[in-house]
């Protein structure tokens, strides 16, 4: 296998301060090499065409090159040897500008023994490459959106206009969410349903889009491109097709009476019912819970649509993408006992006071007192009911509840100029664009505002008293009010575990589904190809419900419009002989890549090679195709066969975080000591403790694992699982008798240069106190020794 | 003037480190029954510890107003323990030396105990007062209520087996 190597100077950036000379004949002599040459410039077209010469003349069937970081160049340097002829993955760089002539410029000598140890386990590393093919697999150009609110609606009219077609799966009977039962919607106060109507019609007459109404999605098969996806439509007992939606003929009949759950129970509804008069489907549906069978609306029906007898239908789909955006649920006011929702009839929620102002609602917008029927004078509004309160577990802000309260409150001033209304709160927080002049326009508009979060509510002879502290004015006070709004947050949908179980989705300890990067990937889910829209991943309004639902239809487009998808082919693949199906690996993968069936399987699809499951699994059967546990091994050999310095560190870095931190370091010339040897793994979760100890074992003075901040792993927990190994591992060193210190594990976050050069500089101050390795071992045994001769 | 920095510290230690999340809310305060008697409120009183105003935050008689009925604790929506900070306060007050009120009246209590094996509620408030006389007016008040109802008795019974009871009590003490 003859293996070129070329030693690059980047102008003086490397040759300024190693000796070139000097490593071109240390590469020329290690085992396998053919030709090592040193190059003015590698990455430039002179010095790729040389290595592209000596691959046709020399048969070199594998390169290293030793030049600046592979984060820079390896696209550049796989390219040119493919043009040569030679599979792109046939190549590997040692890493002598970023980490080593920059951050040593002061120890030329001693920089120029570490770069021949990053060559020549750049070198070993090279002797176990494999030519890897990427792979292209066809994928479904269909997306299944789950969840017909707005966020749901925007995703899929996108998606259908560009193209792809949509199964939008709804749970309820009707699409449009909270939003279509809202009344007028800030910051502008228009009307909400009338925005929202046209678009759901919209989808109802997409032809790219299929609406599955009073539907549930049970089952998720198969990976990014490909998933099959089963589900039921309920049986609404009602024939879709034959119904007109007149709703007047069998609901009059219906003898059967219940609180509307689309009116938040403030008003009532049939057992056959509509939702809401603007509903998309317009079609009746029989609620079987309430029901009784009297079939007087078989009868009554002139079109002969209801059918008592209609069974749920399975369904089958094949798509190539998911976008989840299936909501929020109202806080349970009732959960607040002190204020008396539920016991109280004049408490109500922010909810109730949507449906009581809506025109169409059940009070057909009047602002009653559900006790006596009469208009509401003296109106209180309580903030932060379910949000930002530990002690029902909620510590987030639900984000909309001022701006809802603030709306409704001008509503109700603007109906009945004499009403009196406060709203309690603890802060305002009306941060989006127009939202503060909104809250002025409320002040002018004369509503009171109180800051106190209102303790409990007594209700006396028909009245309710609001007891709390005025903590302006360090008053206590108890106030009487007629009606009292709870303004509830936001909670994630209490079945939402079921989808997200199915899809291997995780969730924030808020509940929400949790995105990929909480700055830079917000609709993307960690499970490839699918993404989170609206409030599913957190309370927000409308217009960002809207833009995320947009923005998760512009990924899937991406992701499916060519119909293949290219693999990047550094997956990680079972052993089957070896496999003893005790599953560790299905647990941690942080993709859900992996299966046990018999043996276990990895979907390469879904497998981003993060390489956990390498490590994590007891029988090493599971290997990865690049950064395979040979290469890796061959490189710690190679940094511990001539010990050149002490004390001598070999480190893993995370290819995203703490490998970039030290390229930082490096491009701001950040100067540190040369002890260590840093080995490049995709996740600090790819660090096998037999790594580690093999390291140890031949001399290496300590062991360094640097990963991304902890929370910021970009799979998903990796750096957690590196910390439990390490902890683990740092037990077992302590009871061999080494010092757990030895192994340090470090978070750094690629912009964090300084933190990596302090982290290593005092890692090696560390390991100077400690001694060479072996040394406690050695007093150990010199204190036996003591010990038996002091014995009589 | 900067605060006490020690003294918040200490506050933190004994009573938790979430007392530096709270909100400022009134929600402790307006949930507690003897609110209106207390100067500062209970709220008032855990800003004036996260300021370290030790001298306002331990002079005062909101601290011996609390009734533990722990309220406060159970509204508070950051999860603060504004009980926790009570006590934490009168507890800084005796170990500073001063006396607090809740273990004078401990005192008495078990001297009486010791020495009578009852309570005289009389001769105990008195000697209560005789130390801490600012509540003279209100307690004369309420006696007048309770004698004419038998709830309160003049003399100091006593009972049988004083020097059992002696014994154990001094035997507690000397723990
Ligand atoms: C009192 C109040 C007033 C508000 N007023 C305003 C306002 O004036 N302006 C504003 O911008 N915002 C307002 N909001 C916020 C607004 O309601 C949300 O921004 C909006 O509803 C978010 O839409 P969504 O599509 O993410 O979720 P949702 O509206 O919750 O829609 C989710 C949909 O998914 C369906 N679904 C859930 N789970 C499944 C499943 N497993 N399978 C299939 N379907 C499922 C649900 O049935 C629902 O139809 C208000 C909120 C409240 C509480
Ligand atoms: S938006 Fe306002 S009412 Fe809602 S939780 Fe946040 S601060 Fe409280
Ligand atoms: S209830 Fe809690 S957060 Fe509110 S003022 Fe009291 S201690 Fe602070």
């Amino acid at each position: 296998m003859p293996i070129g190597v070329y030693v690059c100077h980047c102008g003086l950036n490397i040759a300024g301060v190693l000796n070139m000379e000097e490593l071109k004949s240390f590469a020329e002599k290690l085992p396998d090499v053919a030709v090592a040459r040193d190059l003015q410039f590698s990455c430039s077209d002179v010095g790729q065409e040389q290595i592209q010469n000596d691959i046709a003349q020399l048969k070199l069937d594998r390169v290293v090159v030793a030049a600046c970081s592979p984060r820079l160049h390896e696209p550049t340097f796989r390219r040119a040897i493919a043009k040569a002829g030679l599979n792109p993955y046939m190549l590997e760089m040692a890493n002598i500008r970023e980490q080593c002539s920059w951050v040593h410029m002061e120890q030329p000598a001693m920089a120029t023994e570490k770069a021949k140890d990053l060559i020549a386990m750049a070198v070993a590393k090279a002797t176990l490459l494999r030519p890897l093919e990427p792979e292209s697999i066809p994928v479904s150009k269909n997306v299944l959106v789950v969840g017909g609110g707005v966020a749901g609606i925007a995703a899929a009219l996108d998606l259908g206009d560009c193209g792809l077609h949509v199964f939008l799966v709804e749970r309820r009977p009707t699409i449009g969410g909270y939003m279509a039962l809202l009344t007028d919607v800030f910051p502008t106060n228009d009307c909400s349903i009338c925005v929202l109507g046209p678009k759901m019609s919209e989808v109802y007459n997409h032809p790219d889009i299929t609406l599955i109404t009073y539907a549930e999605v049970l089952g998720v098969e198969g990976s990014v491109g490909n998933f099959t996806v089963s589900g039921v439509r309920k049986a609404r007992y009602v024939d879709e097709k034959l119904c007109k939606g007149c709703i007047s003929e069998c609901a009059d009949v219906c003898p059967v009476e219940v609180p509307s759950e689309y009116d938040f129970a403030i008003g009532k509804r049939k057992a056959i019912y509509i939702p809401y008069p603007q509903a998309v489907p317009l079609v009746a549906c029989v609620d079987p819970k309430a029901c009784i069978g009297c079939a007087r609306c078989v009868e009554a029906c002139p079109a002969h649509a209801v059918k008592l007898d209609q069974e749920p239908q399975d369904f089958k789909l094949n798509v190539g993408a998911i976008i989840v955006a299936t909501g929020w649920q109202p806080f349970d006011a009732t959960r607040k006992e002190e204020y008396g929702f539920g016991r109280y009839r004049d408490v109500i929620t922010t909810l109730q006071m949507e449906r009581m102002l809506n025109a169409s609602g059940p009070t057909k917008g009047e602002v009653v007192r559900p006790s006596t029927g009469k208009i509401a004078e003296r109106v209180a509004f309580l903030q932060c009911v379910g949000s930002r309160d530990s002690s029902v577990g909620n510590l987030y802000c639900s984000r909309i509840c001022c701006m809802a309260s603030l709306k409704n409150a001008q509503l109700v001033k603007e109906k009945y100029p004499q009403t009196d209304i406060t709203i309690y709160y603890i802060d305002i927080r009306a941060c989006g664009e127009g939202y503060e002049e909104f809250y002025v326009r409320a002040q002018k508009l004369g509503i009171n505002f109180v800051r106190s979060r209102v303790s409990c509510i007594e209700e006396v002879e028909g009245e309710l008293f609001l007891i709390f502290e005025d903590t302006q004015t360090g008053e206590m006070k108890r106030v009487k009010h007629d009606l009292a709004v709870l303004s509830v947050g936001l909670e994630p949908d209490s079945k939402a575990d079921v989808l997200g179980n199915l899809l291997g989705l995780s969730r924030r300890p808020d509940g929400f589904f949790e995105i990929a990067h909480p700055k830079m990937r917000p609709v993307e889910a960690h499970i490839d190809g699918v993404f989170i829209a609206g409030c599913a991943s957190g309370p927000k309004e409308i217009p960002i419900s809207i833009a995320q639902g947009s923005a998760a239809a512009a990924k899937a487009v991406k992701l499916l419009h060519k119909g293949v998808l290219e693999l990047e082919p550094t997956s990680a693949y079972v052993d089957p002989e070896k496999c003893i199906k005790c599953k560790l690996c299905v647990d941690i993968c942080p993709k859900k890549a992996i299966a046990v069936k018999s043996p276990a399987y990895v979907d390469e699809a879904a497998c981003k090679g993060c390489g956990s499951c390498a490590a994590a699994c007891p029988v090493d059967a599971i290997n990865m195709r690049f950064f395979s546990d040979e290469q890796i091994m061959a490189q710690v050999r190679a940094a511990t066969e001539v010990k050149r310095e002490f004390p001598l560190i070999v480190a893993f870095l995370c290819n995203w975080c703490s490998y970039g931190a030290a390229d930082l370091a490096g491009t701001a010339r950040i100067q540190y000591p040369t002890n260590a040897r840093n080995i490049r793994v995709m996740c600090s979760a790819r660090v096998d403790p037999s790594f580690i100890l093999e390291a140890l074992s031949r001399g290496a003075d300590g062991v360094l694992i640097a990963g991304c901040r902890i929370g910021e792993c970009h799979y998903r927990d990796g750096n957690y699982q590196a910390l439990q190994r390490v902890n683990v591992l740092k037990g077992v060193l302590e009871k061999i008798g080494l010092d757990p210190g030895r192994v340090k594990i470090v978070w750094c976050a690629a912009s964090e240069g300084e933190i990596y050069a302090k982290d290593l500089r005092d890692f090696i101050g560390e390991l100077k106190a400690m001694g060479p390795i072996g040394t406690e071992l050695k007093k150990e045994r010199a204190e036996e020794k003591n010990g038996e001769t002091a014995l009589p | 003037m900067p605060g006490d920095e020690p003294f918040k510290q200490e506050v933190l230690r004994l009573a938790g480190p979430e007392v530096l999340t709270c909100i400022q809310c009134g929600t402790c305060s307006a949930s507690c029954p003897t609110a209106n008697l207390m100067n500062p409120s209970i709220r008032r009183l855990i800003k004036l510890c996260l300021e370290g105003k030790k001298e306002e935050a331990l002079h005062n008689e909101t601290l011996w107003l609390c009734t533990s009925c722990l309220l406060c604790t159970v509204r508070c929506p950051r999860g603060i323990r504004p009980k926790a900070v009570v006590s934490a306060l009168k507890d800084i007050a005796e170990r500073t030396g001063l006396q607090g009120k809740d273990a004078a009246y401990e005192k008495f209590f078990l001297e009486q105990i010791k020495d009578y094996g009852r309570i005289a509620e009389l001769a105990l408030t008195a000697k209560f007062l005789l130390v801490f006389p600012q509540g003279v007016v209100q307690s004369m008040q309420m006696g007048l209520e309770l004698l004419p109802r038998g709830k309160i008795g003049l003399e100091i019974e006593k009972i049988k087996g004083r020097d059992e009871v002696k014994r154990i009590i001094e035997e507690l003490w000397k723990e």
